[in-house]
């Protein structure tokens, strides 16, 4: 044989040796996933959480997977409508997810969410009364309060001439080119609904047609729609003004101190988020320990400090430096929950398709 | 080929696609080092980014993932795409047109179909979307690439050597063992690390397939691309091109190395 | 063991045929069973009626494809087919140029085709945060013009129409220089010497005798370069800003979102139907063309 022959035999060996090795090593690799203690008595050894991008303490899973022994796969998602197709897509697999109260009767009426078991819950009392029990979850079975919020326009200051106070200032080019809106349609057209003085709510074809034409006006002036790269791109300035969620404005400000938040004059939405239990739950038992865990005033204070959000959480606000206040009556008025809107589910996708596929 | 000079234009259009088609990741690469977090200003030389990757466990976890997900679906399609290739090699019959359409239809079929409808299947089964419907995909788009490479190989292979080892008295089994297989073995290795690299680096099926927990890094890459532009994609970016890189040139080499036999 | 082994290939030698089948077996029925029957059943989705969760529930239905019918979704796959043809025609004009230079350079063709085949492999993810990278407003682009005093104010090149397709180009353009080159290596270069010889110029020996006879490679490389750009939703979400809806966005958003399993389903096979008609269409000319290159 020649010695090119020999010295590509030697190669090929190597190179197959190299692949077997790597095929062992990686499962090898994947199942030393790391030490652990044992989990609490009674708790599953695993947890899998599916939350909102940015929505909890820096701390907050690392602790519980401490404390409890728990190994915690945490994933996360943009908007209520990309959770729920996935939940729809038959077993995820997931324990915990975070819906808008508005899809809370939605997914009790399915089955797909479980009752809690409150007498597992001891930091329960440490909510505030008002959300003890709401309209979305009457009597508190269903879930954990976990956020609140109120959409309006985060903008840097230091780039507009005056600050926007009303909805149309997407309408009429205030920041031309450097304005986004949030890329969900029940945001955008509820943002339009209200600017004509309509519930966000509204199943009305005339008043949709309103929104519709609103919505497309204003896409010609805006940089995109965009609701995650929302924070970089303030800070950056890329982004001077945008539909943007009171928490993350918060965080952006952190960034780049020219950041403020305003509340449109028409009104906007107002969401609590609760945590659920899923009701196919593969580890009920850790998720249910979780919930305890965020109820915790510590917890909780960690958690809305982080997020900038509102909390649910009466003995977490006391131990916050800065809590967001609960809007005032008078704010509240401008305020509208969202609800779910049953059959004309398609009318707002057929309309928001539209909004988004217009020149 | 003797002859003219090729004309500048063609010359000039070609440096130019060469350039367009490299130097934006060229570029990405080499921002990677760069000390300064935003803009395109040049703060110094660092590897910052690089070991700040090292300490975030959900990229740690996603490049694990990723390998896993490789190296069971690049095993899997190397063993059936092989197999498959030595069938359509042998068997010149009517049967080889109908199995080389549905080997090559995944080529014709925009990703996102084939995605969605693995999508339906596993709702339908009820199979729990994760780490296995990510292999159970990878391996389907990859079989039919090792088949084309190992089909390649074959079909390059010089059929005497066989004919010979069964008239010396070998039978099936050892000729395969002993001739035909040592033979193959560059273009299937050549077809492993073509696998490998198209799963490592797959997003679209990915993306349907992929349940809790299953994030593979490109599924990561995209997390992190949507929500801003900074230095540490860029050093993923890097590390994704640099592993592509290599196995490619390997599978080239083994490829190309062994037409010359 | 040496007993069964006998048997084994006994058996095997007396079922020549079966064997083809067996070893055929895996991969045709891997790919039956995660491809081609997903595919099947996606066909069957599309016509039954949308359940309560997004998902289908029995019954028969034609509404997915009568509402597909509407000029907006018919809009969305006109743009996109117009968008995924120009990409197909830019990748032409930047990959003949190129596998022509590949073919006539001589001792660096192997070096050049590696260069050529590298991007083909490269996670596609990453070279679109790489157009992100360069072309939005503090990018490099705007930064090298800026510095160079060309503009004042940075252009906006993210998130827009231009940066989709500039974006689709840069992930399809290596799907068309392989096969193209491909074409131009069997080329014997003998035609077009004699050609020459008999006074044609060099536009007429492009016509009539390089072109037809590369037209196989072109066909397959814009195959290859069509197919991906229709269905591709990464491109137009991050560079388009998610204001420039592709049929690929669709899909996604039923499959997603909007929670409408059946009516995605309808959409992808409206795409499929779509292809289907354009790759008949071009195979029958292709069936043409090769005619008259193989008469030589």
């Amino acid at each position: 044989m020649t010695s090119r022959g020999r010295s590509r035999r030697a190669f090929i060996a190597t190179a197959t040796r190299a692949v077997l090795a790597a095929s062992v090593a990686a499962p090898v690799l994947s199942a030393c996933a790391g030490e652990r203690r044992p989990p609490a008595p009674g708790l599953e050894p695993e947890l899998n959480i599916y939350n909102w991008f940015d929505y909890i303490g820096p701390e907050t899973v690392a602790g519980f997977e401490q404390e409890y022994g728990v190994r915690v796969t945490y994933d996360t998602y943009e908007s209520n409508e990309e959770m729920l197709g996935k939940l729809m897509a038959g077993a995820t697999g997931y324990d915990l997810v975070v819906p808008t109260g508005y899809q809370l009767p939605l997914l009790r009426e399915r089955g797909l969410i479980a009752r809690l078991d409150r007498s597992r819950l001891t930091n329960w009392g440490n909510l505030m009364p008002l959300f003890q029990s709401t309209p979305a979850d009457p009597g508190g079975e269903h879930g954990v309060p976990f956020q609140w919020g109120i959409t309006g326009i985060a903008y840097r200051a230091d780039l507009l001439p005056s600050a926007p106070d009303s909805w149309g200032a997407f309408l009429d080019g205030f920041a031309a080119g450097k304005a986004t809106m949030l890329d969900d349609g029940r945001e955008v057209l509820g943002a339009m609904l209200r600017y004509r003085g309509h519930s966000l709510n509204s199943t009305d074809l005339a008043e949709l047609a309103g929104a519709r034409q609103d919505a497309i006006a204003a896409k010609a002036h805006l940089l995109a729609f965009m609701t995650l790269a929302l924070k970089g791109q303030l800070a950056s300035g890329d982004v001077a003004m945008a539909q943007c969620w009171n928490g993350d404005a918060r965080q952006a400000q952190r960034e780049n101190p020219d950041i403020a938040f305003a509340l449109p004059r028409e009104g906007s939405l107002i969401f609590n988020d609760y945590m659920v239990l899923l009701s196919d739950a593969p580890h009920p038992a850790a998720a249910t320990a979780f919930l305890d865990y965020i109820l915790r005033s510590d917890v909780g204070a960690a958690i809305s400090e982080e997020t900038g959000y509102g909390t649910p959480n009466r003995a977490a606000q006391e131990r916050m430096r800065d809590p967001i206040p609960y809007p005032l009556p008078a704010e509240l008025a401008r305020l509208e929950y969202q609800h779910d809107l049953g059959s004309a589910t398609e009318l707002w996708d057929r309309i928001w398709t539209e909004v988004k596929a217009s020149a | 080929m003797k002859g003219r000079r090729v004309p500048f234009a063609v010359s000039a259009t070609a440096v130019l696609t060469y350039a367009f088609l490299h130097l934006p990741l060229v570029v990405l690469i080499a921002f990677s080092f760069n000390r300064s977090r935003f803009g395109v200003q040049w703060g110094g030389f660092t590897l910052d980014w690089f070991t700040r990757l090292a300490s975030r466990p959900d990229i740690l976890r996603a490049l694990r993932l990723s390998l896993v997900v490789g190296v069971a679906s690049t095993l899997l399609a190397t063993v059936i795409g092989t197999v498959a290739a030595l069938a359509l090699s042998r068997h010149r019959r009517r049967v080889r047109r109908v199995a080389e359409a549905l080997l090559y239809l995944p080529i014709v079929t925009p990703e996102i179909v084939a995605g969605v409808s693995l999508l339906v299947l596993f709702s339908w089964l009820g199979i729990t979307l994760g780490i296995t419907t990510i292999v159970i995909a990878h391996t389907a788009f990859s079989i039919p690439f090792v088949t084309v490479v190992v089909l390649a190989r074959l079909e390059g292979t010089d059929r005497a050597l066989e004919e010979a080892a069964m008239s010396l008295g070998a039978d099936e089994l050892s000729t395969f063992r002993r001739i035909t297989l040592p033979l193959l073995l560059p273009g299937i290795l050549a077809g492993a690390l073509l696998a490998f690299t198209l799963s490592f680096d797959d997003f679209v099926t990915t993306f349907f397939v992929s349940g809790v927990g299953s994030t593979t890094l490109p599924l990561a890459v995209y997390s992190m691309v949507r929500k801003s532009v900074e230095p540490t994609i860029n050093a993923l970016s890097a590390l994704l091109v640099i592993v592509t890189t290599v196995a490619v040139y390997f599978a080239d080499r083994l490829a190309r190395g062994s037409t010359r036999a | 063991m040496i007993a069964a082994r006998r048997r084994f290939l006994r058996w095997v030698s007396r079922h020549e045929g079966s064997r083809g089948a067996l070893l055929l077996g895996p991969g045709g029925a891997w790919l039956f069973a995660f491809f081609l029957l997903p595919i099947l059943i996606l066909l069957g989705y599309s016509f039954m009626p949308r359940g309560p969760y997004g998902g289908v529930e029995s019954g028969f239905t034609l509404e997915h494809y009568r509402r597909f019918l509407d000029p907006l979704y018919l809009g969305i796959l006109r743009r996109t087919v117009w968008l995924s043809f120009l990409c197909t025609i830019a990748c032409l004009l930047l990959a003949f140029p190129t596998a022509y230079f590949i073919v006539r350079s001589g001792r660096r063709r192997n070096l050049l085709l590696f260069l050529a085949v590298l991007p083909f492999w490269t996670s596609s993810l990453v070279r679109t945060y790489a157009m992100i990278f360069l072309l939005r407003d503090s990018g490099l682009i705007n930064r090298a013009l800026m510095d160079l005093g060309l503009v004042h104010v940075p252009l906006r090149l993210l998130y827009t129409e231009g940066a989709v397709l500039a974006g689709l180009v840069y992930g399809a353009l290596p799907f068309m220089i392989l096969p193209i080159y491909a074409s131009l290596e069997k080329l014997d270069p003998a035609l077009l010497e004699a050609a020459e010889g008999l006074g044609a110029r060099p536009w007429a020996r492009f016509v009539r005798i390089v072109w037809p006879l590369t037209f196989p490679g072109v066909a397959v490389g814009s195959l290859l370069v069509f197919v991906p750009s229709l269905g591709s939703f990464v491109v137009p979400d991050l560079l388009g800003g998610a204001r420039h809806m592709m049929i690929g966005n669709l899909i996604q958003n039923q499959f997603g979102p909007a929670r409408n399993w059946p009516f995605g389903s309808a959409a992808a096979f409206a795409v499929m139907a779509f292809l289907m008609i354009a790759m008949l269409g071009v195979l029958r000319m292709t069936g043409g063309r090769a005619g008259t290159g193989d008469a030589r």
